[in-house]
């Protein structure tokens, strides 16, 4: 599974097709990947165990994310006031 | 209601094609916003129980009527389980 993701991360190219998005508004898969990225760290490191798979979910934010909202978000993350769910 | 309804299409029975045809296109309209309401997935009724509706599908559930390129039968999960 892990070896999985690494031969994954090793072909990517950009983000692939989303059946839970299936129009062209990807707002909600961009912030859907950004949750999934924290989480993924979160419940990983919780665990003690190595968070290289949560990488997927970083470069397919990275992929669609704007990058004023990719920093907006980091800053509220910082003060405490993010608004999603982590 | 109905009475000076069926009355007044007796009279006039070159009326009911009309009826048909409006009230066939109402209740397809309120079918299509029903669907909307109940079955798409980015619409929760219940923020509590179900904050995220669009995780819940499957990577190979077609919401969209028609799809001409995609081939959802061949898809799979993208990222790692956690």
């Amino acid at each position: 599974m892990a070896e999985d993701i690494q031969a994954k991360l090793e072909r990517y190219r950009t983000a692939p097709f989303d059946a839970r998005f299936p129009n062209s508004n990807q707002t909600k898969n961009c912030w859907q990947n950004y949750l999934d990225y924290h989480r993924c760290q979160k419940t990983l490191t919780d665990k003690g165990v190595d968070i290289a798979p949560c990488d997927w979910y970083k470069r397919v934010y990275k992929s669609l994310c704007p990058i004023s909202w990719v920093t907006k978000w980091d800053d509220q993350r910082e003060e405490g006031i993010f608004p999603g769910k982590i | 209601m109905f009475a000076t309804l069926s009355r007044q299409l007796k009279n006039h029975p070159a009326l009911i094609p009309l009826l048909f045809f409006i009230s066939g296109g109402t209740a397809m309209s309120l079918m299509y916003l029903a669907r909307l309401a109940l079955r798409s997935p980015e619409v929760s009724w219940d923020r509590n129980n179900n904050p995220e509706p669009w995780n819940k599908m499957a990577p190979t559930d077609q919401y969209k009527f028609y799809s001409a390129s995609i081939d959802y039968s061949k898809l799979k999960k993208n990222g790692p389980d956690y």
